[in-house]
């Protein structure tokens, strides 16, 4: 039981970087796209650059996003049944639903990922644009980045869901998003 | 028939409360790999990349983040109960604020997801504060979050005139008494239900410390900065200044503007806020990534040959066939999105609408009100999921597939009144 | 005897007219024609959400084939650019005996065979329409500053005379102009343009310079063709070249009836013409550019020579030929 607590805190600890950087992209993106509107209508200067920056930033937030809400149990679920049932049927779905679905499903989008990003790498991939971008192979490399982070959150939704199973944690409730409304 | 047996088993799966994305993701990784092998999800990353470089989606977080900070700051809070305040007496004004509110968001965003979300983030709270029905609450939210798609600039109607080879202007135009008449018909449900169930949806209780006069004084002066903010980003649009996804940021932006002439502004407001449009923009774009490796097995195992079969059946007499074209686009909204539908289904039903002297316009608003339903249409409306995602544990998702029903009716019912009475919305039916 | 099914993506939507009529004919005529021992599937952007993935999928072998057009490479493999169409370059006639008889297929198959590919000319649009502008253009000053979706290569050659290229998503492209949020757009030509309504709310439609012959392109995996049989690929071969050239005639009688209805329903529209002081500029820009491509690239210098000598001798030709019938027209009409 301790390795599986030292394992769950050390995969949550994961997931809350990922949140961490996703929470600067969020703050750059915002005053990134201001920028862009502010030198175009007072300036009238637009950097092509600057316009691409604001899509690596945006897929980012969401990419390392995925991660971090699992995390916090921010992925909305249908709850018709789930809320009332007991911590321990909660956490048999949670355990069975990330093994099966979250983990083969990252492991997927991480595998043909990579060599997705890395052909991209061996071209020398740049933005086509005036301007643009160079090296897309690092935007291009979140998404595997993103797939591994996805499986390191299912297997920590299964360890705390273990951990729940033993008594040692319990749902908080149902909170989708915190419920942040 | 893989894909239709798929959408069954999705469904069931759905109700065992494991989250909606990754149910999805999971349910399409089943049956991909059991018909087409592992090598199907080689598309994936491309269609990841697809979704990273549709900027358009970029009003999502960033309106998001706009209504968080609106929410965290309580200027939301401020701008829906003055407005309910200046109904005075009258039960449902929050309701009608928030569906104002809603029809001005429209205006600059044809992204539920960004929409739906912000409204969820503004409105749902004052409304449940102030003892608001839960299912009307949601449904008011549901439906004038999901405005944007009829009201102009719209995706949908770009997309439209797209495939149909139609001037987006026309179709704009055309598209503004259909969405006035659809925001009319909302306002007036909330006055009749109101008042056949006053208890849904209470007045704002009458500040009887001061007069009347007064208490609209001050709810209109607390109106005006959020208000100027949402007009701001309308603003922006209208002139030109910002394109409608830009103006999401100086939303964004905007909304720190106000923390910090409200005295609410800190760094740690800042970041918190951050870090909930970070959750909540995750959670819908980790349903958009699942969903589209649903539609991507959907497809690739022939459900869309398929469709095109059935839809070649449809009768080829001009009633019969408005009438059950109308019943495929909507029950196909139930399952597939918007997009799917229009570059699917829409090209083999435009011909077939053409050769029966159909007006294309005509039949372009109609698919497009028709489109917008699919929205909100349970199980698998994708605008119930988003304000599921945002709302308090108390608010079940029945509530909210319960709360739209009405709203869901009306639209049904504008649908039928631009088939039958086109000259009401300044089209005819034929050329 | 076997028969064989591939695959191909194509960049455009589905319906999307003349550009998806022409992967349409082209496996009609390769079913027809080989008495259904071959078959094409086609792919629609819809299905493989990927029309700027056309090019990996291929390469990769996720797909057999690929329609498209060679210049959206150009961030991935440079020399892909100068498959489709150069400023000032040739127009279609040109061009398409450059491809086929002046050495261009070959130069084409060197720059895609390090990737797996066989490349074939897949259509040809014609001279493209120089975009629609909300104001007119009278001077090189009317330029600077001027905010206009003009995406490539095209895009480095404005930006050289002072317009800022910009960025918009298709879908919200018409509002952007409307609202002017920019100045113009440059889409393709009457036929394709009218569909997005920018004849609505720009009056002033410019003439082409900077595309004078679009040529899409045919992707075929490498693998994948040499598995074919020597009938199938003649087949092939016959049926994309008959595609394309139905592509330009298709293309030609498309935009002219766009164009009569433009001229009947729409009377705001002016046709344009930069003047000469622009044109010279962005003459000057297009020569600049093209010397530091070749100067970058080996393979680049190769092809712009040979499209450069090739165009002056077959320019030549043309001015004594069809310029000089066009010029007689214009005097007796
Ligand atoms: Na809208
Ligand atoms: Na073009």
């Amino acid at each position: 039981m301790r390795w599986i607590i030292k394992l769950d805190e050390g995969l949550a600890w994961v997931s809350k970087v990922c949140g961490w950087v996703a929470c600067i992209a969020m703050i750059l993106m915002a005053a990134n796209v201001f920028y862009d509107v502010l030198t175009r209508y007072v300036f009238n200067d637009v950097s092509i650059a600057m316009q691409e920056m604001e899509w690596h930033l945006y897929s980012v937030v969401f990419l390392l996003g995925i991660p971090y809400a699992l995390r916090t149990d921010s992925h909305v679920r249908v709850d018709v049944f789930y809320t009332n049932w007991s911590q321990k049927r909660k956490a048999w779905v949670n355990l069975i639903g990330a093994l099966i679905f979250v983990v083969p499903f990252a492991y997927l989008i991480g595998f043909y990922g990579y060599s997705f990003a890395q052909d991209a790498y061996q071209m020398g991939e740049g933005s086509g644009d005036p301007g643009g971008l160079p090296h897309r192979w690092i935007i291009k490399a979140v998404i595997p980045f993103s797939a591994v982070f996805m499986a390191t959150a299912g297997l920590n939704m299964a360890t705390y869901a273990l951990r729940v199973m033993a008594g040692d944690k319990e749902y908080e409730g149902e909170h989708s998003a915190g419920g942040l409304a | 028939m893989i894909g239709m047996i798929m959408f069954g088993v999705a469904l069931v799966m759905l109700m065992l409360g494991f989250p909606v994305a990754f149910t999805f993701g999971g349910v399409a990784l089943f049956f991909g790999i059991f018909a087409e092998g592992m090598d199907l999800f080689a598309f994936m990353p491309y269609r990841i990349m697809s979704v990273m470089q549709n900027t358009v989606l970029m009003a999502v977080p960033l309106f998001i983040f706009m209504g968080v900070v609106l929410q965290r700051t309580r200027l939301a809070e401020q701008l829906l109960t003055s407005m309910g305040r200046l109904f005075g007496g009258l039960p449902g004004g929050l309701a009608i604020s928030t569906i104002l509110v809603g029809a001005l968001l429209a205006a600059s965003t044809g992204v539920v997801g960004a929409s739906v979300v912000a409204m969820g983030l503004i409105s749902l709270p004052v409304m449940l504060a102030h003892n608001y029905d839960k299912r009307l609450a949601t449904g008011t939210i549901c439906a004038s979050g999901t405005l944007g798609q009829i009201v102009p600039p719209s995706i949908i109607l770009i997309i439209l005139g797209d495939v149909l080879g139609l001037p987006v202007g026309d179709l704009f135009k055309a598209a503004v008494m259909p969405g006035i008449v659809l925001i009319g018909l909302y306002i007036i449900y909330i006055l009749v239900i109101t008042r056949l169930k006053p208890q849904t949806a209470p007045a704002m209780p009458p500040d009887d410390s001061i007069s009347r006069g007064k208490e609209i004084r001050d709810a209109l002066l607390a109106i005006i900065p959020p208000l100027a903010l949402i007009v701001v980003v309308l603003g922006s649009i209208f002139t030109g200044i910002a394109t409608p996804t830009e103006s999401s940021a100086l939303g964004g932006v905007g909304a720190v503007v106000l923390a910090i002439i409200y005295r609410q502004f800190s760094f740690k407001m800042v970041w918190d806020a951050a870090r909930d449009t970070v959750s909540v923009t995750a959670m819908v774009f980790a349903i958009l990534i699942g969903a589209t490796a649903f539609s991507m097995v959907f497809s690739y195992t022939g459900g869309d040959y398929l469709l095109e079969e059935w839809l070649l059946m449809l009768p080829g007499e001009q009633w019969g066939f408005i009438i059950l074209a109308m019943l495929v686009i909507l029950v196909l909204g139930f399952f597939i999105d918007f997009v799917e539908i229009s570059f699917i289904i829409v090209p083999i039903l435009a011909p077939v609408a053409e050769a029966l002297g159909i007006n294309m316009l005509w039949f372009a608003i109609l698919v497009a009100m028709n489109l917008q339903t699919s929205f909100l249409t349970p199980p698998f409306g994708f605008a119930l999921f988003y304000l599921k995602g945002v709302a308090p544990p108390n608010v079940k998702t029945t509530d909210i597939y319960k709360g739209i029903l009405p709203f869901i009716l009306l639209q049904i019912l504008v649908l039928a009144m631009i088939i039958i009475f086109p000259e009401w919305f300044g089209m005819s039916a034929t050329y | 005897q076997d028969k064989f099914t591939l695959k191909l993506a194509e960049t455009w939507g589905p319906n999307f007219p003349i550009f998806g009529d022409t992967t349409k004919r082209f496996a009609e005529t390769v079913e027809k024609m080989s008495d259904g021992r071959l078959t094409i599937r086609i792919d629609s952007a819809n299905k493989h959400k990927a029309p700027l993935g056309v090019f990996d999928m291929v390469k990769a072998g996720q797909y057999d084939m690929g329609h498209s057009a060679s210049y959206y490479w150009k961030g991935k493999v440079p020399e892909t650019l100068f498959f489709t169409s150069m400023p000032f370059g040739m127009n279609a006639m040109e061009q398409y005996a450059w491809f086929y008889h002046g050495g261009g297929m070959e130069l084409m198959q060197e720059v895609y065979e390090p990737h797996n590919m066989l490349s074939f000319p897949g259509g040809n649009t014609g001279v493209q329409m120089g975009g629609w502008f909300r104001k007119e253009i009278k001077s090189l000053e009317d330029l600077q500053g001027l905010k206009m979706r003009i995406p490539g290569f095209a895009g480095e050659v404005f930006a050289e005379v002072g317009v800022n290229p910009t960025n918009i998503a298709p879908g919200e492209l018409y509002t952007a102009l409307e609202r002017n949020t920019i100045d113009a757009v440059e889409w393709v030509g009457p036929a394709l343009d009218l569909r997005l309504g920018f004849q609505q709310i720009a009056d002033y439609y410019y003439t082409g310079w900077h595309e004078p012959a679009t040529e899409l392109q045919f992707l075929v995996n490498k693998r994948v063709w040499e598995r074919l049989p020597a009938d199938l690929q003649e087949i092939m071969r016959v049926a994309m070249r008959t595609a394309s050239y139905d592509m330009l005639v298709h293309s030609q009688h498309e935009n002219a009836k766009a164009w009569a209805n433009i001229k009947q329903d729409y009377p705001n529209v002016q046709i344009k013409q930069f003047p000469e002081d622009i044109f010279q500029a962005m003459y000057d820009a297009n020569k600049k550019l093209l010397t530091e491509a070749a100067e970058d690239s080996a393979i680049a210098k190769k092809i712009i020579d040979s499209q450069l000598s090739y165009q002056e001798q077959s320019r030549a030709y043309t001015d004594i030929s069809e310029r000089a019938y066009l010029n007689t027209m214009a005097e007796v009409e």
